[in-house]
């Protein structure tokens, strides 16, 4: 049975894409047959994120409108080729898609591919639909700012509603020394609003950045990064290996700056 | 916190004060629709809750009525429910429900004037069937719905538009059986009843329970809350934690204070003989006295 998971967020901005690239690169290094599906139409990057533009011709409109094959449609990738893209048409908007026709196209998937990602856009209008038809598991990306975490509740209250019934949740840019500082919501603080699983969490790293301008997922690096680790123990989650959480405790601090610290959260 | 602090700041001033007062003493941020007409003033309107507001199920005797909310073009209001916002409350109604009717109920559809096709009548057969319980009757206005229904194999039964549908809400203004919710009301939900309303769960930010009686929380309290929506001001709010981003009780307003609370207690919200929202201690709660004079 393949796997047909989305990854959505409500809130624009938070990472949905750079994570559904980083989890299919990552399930691909370990030799899993994955597609990544871009549902956002109009909107697509997903190509960009994994460095694959230039080799789109067709899109998931014209597989629909029967102008090509689905395998016609589909971009193995450079480094991978267990890795697939489905691109999303650019041309068109969410309206173009109905519901159905993308529980269609992700079922023709599952029949190939164990897993299938599917890259949510913002919001919770038709795209959102779409993007949640054929998904049987969730991936709620949220950032610890109160908007972000409540745009994630309305999302987890609507995939419930749609019975897509197990929501794992993965909370992306923590900065640990702000959340010592009390200045960031904790991981516990977004837990205890959502009450979902938590399926990993991704350290803020300056390093997403330079990896999505090169098309270039950060799973891929040659020299480990925190949050391209921390993507990397998200995907053996998923498998349903028991990993860890990672330490993001802040490490340069002083004996005695800490023993401050501790006695002025004490008073 | 001894008995009878109150917790929460209460802004809305005794009637007499606020009609001449269009801001708020305290800085107040005032739900910004309010629900019927346009008013300066700072307490909230009272709320009638009509049957079709929202996707209601109804137990009633051996059958369940489904109810739903009417077309946007059909009501008064420019803003009516489009099919996907039925659905969503259709499905949130049926699992925070889940445990009170028997297993192959019949259900009784009422459509009111709200356009059905094929495909979405049979949406709600399917979803119904999965629990067990099966459609039986549909009664509906319009006369494509109802043709659609026949086709279908439902007993269908027609009335006049103007006919409403459920006799007695209007007949009886007094308040309904209590509603019983299971589950958390995550952001963007809202329950509205006609009457007390029981949620075993959370009511995290953003959500919101409109009650014409009682509303009791099980769990912890972040929503808006309003009891007593039809103006009565004897109504509580009860909830094990209390931190709700704002409770009216009739047209009684308070927001939680700026700085929370260290500990929670279960505490309880009533508007006082002062005409103000306080909140006591669950423990420590008497019913105040002019209720007892009532």
């Amino acid at each position: 049975m393949a796997r047909i998971i989305v990854i959505t967020s409500g809130k624009g901005g938070v990472g949905k894409t750079t994570t559904t690239a980083n989890l299919g690169m990552a399930l691909a290094k370990r030799r899993r047959k994955v597609v990544v599906v871009d549902a956002d139409f109009g909107l697509r990057n997903l190509d960009l994120l994994l460095g694959l533009e230039n080799r789109v011709v067709y899109t998931a409109v014209e597989v629909l409108a029967g102008q090509c094959r689905l395998e016609q449609a589909l971009v193995k990738d450079k480094r991978f080729n267990n890795l697939a893209l489905l691109p999303a048409a650019q041309n068109r908007t969410k309206e173009a898609v109905t519901p159905d026709q993308m529980k269609q196209l992700v079922n023709a998937l599952a029949r190939v591919y164990e897993y299938i990602l599917i890259d949510c856009p913002a919001g919770i209008e038709m795209g959102f639909q779409n993007a949640i038809a054929a998904a049987k598991e969730a991936v709620i990306v949220t950032t610890p700012e109160i908007s972000a975490v409540r745009d994630a509740d309305r999302v987890i209250g609507l995939l419930e509603a749609n019975n897509v019934k197990q929501i794992q949740l993965l909370i992306n840019r923590i900065k640990p020394a702000m959340v010592q500082a009390n200045d960031m919501m904790s991981v516990a603080d977004v837990q205890e609003i959502l009450a979902v699983k938590l399926l990993g969490v991704i350290p803020d790293d300056e390093k997403v950045i330079v990896s999505t301008n090169k098309g270039e997922p950060l799973v891929l690096s040659e020299t480990p990064s925190q949050a391209g680790t921390a993507f990397d123990n998200v995907v053996r989650r998923l498998e349903g290996e028991p990993v860890p959480f990672m330490d993001l405790t802040v490490r340069d601090e002083g004996l005695l700056s800490r023993l401050r610290r501790i006695l002025s959260n004490r008073a | 916190m001894t008995s009878d602090t109150s917790s929460i700041s209460t802004p809305s001033d005794p009637p007499e004060a606020s009609s001449t007062s269009s801001e708020p003493p305290m800085d107040l941020s005032l739900p910004s629709s309010s629900p019927s007409e346009p008013t300066s003033d700072a307490r909230p309107n009272l709320i009638d809750i009509p049957e079709n507001l929202q996707v209601r199920l109804k137990p009633e005797g051996d059958k369940l009525l489904l109810i739903l909310p009417p077309d946007a073009e059909q009501t008064k209001s420019p803003i009516g429910f489009s099919w996907n916002e039925v659905w969503q409350q259709f499905k949130q109604q049926l699992s925070a429900r889940e445990r009170f009717w028997q297993p192959n109920s019949a259900v009784y559809l009422m459509v009111g004037d709200r356009l059905l096709d094929n495909r979405q009548l049979q949406a709600i057969a399917d979803e119904l069937s999965d629990l067990q319980l099966q459609l039986r009757w549909v009664y509906t206005s319009r006369r494509q719905t109802a043709v659609v229904a026949a086709t279908a194999g439902y007993s269908v039964e027609q009335q006049t538009a103007a006919a409403p549908i459920a006799k007695p809400t209007t007949a009886a203004p007094s308040m309904e059986e209590p509603l019983y919710v299971q589950m958390t009301l995550r952001s963007g939900t809202e329950i509205r009843h006609n009457g007390t309303v029981v949620v075993l769960g959370d009511l995290n930010p953003g959500s919101s329970v409109i009650a014409a009686g009682d509303i009791l929380v099980w769990g912890r309290l972040r929503g808006v809350a309003h009891a007593g929506c039809k103006g009565d001001s004897r109504c509580l709010i009860l909830a094990l934690q209390l931190e709700p981003t704002q409770i009216r009780i009739a047209d009684f307003v308070a927001r939680a204070p700026e700085t929370p609370p260290a500990h929670y207690h279960p505490e309880v919200a009533y508007v006082s003989p002062k005409r103000t929202i306080r909140i006591a201690r669950a423990s420590d709660f008497q019913r105040p006295e002019w209720e007892n004079q009532a």
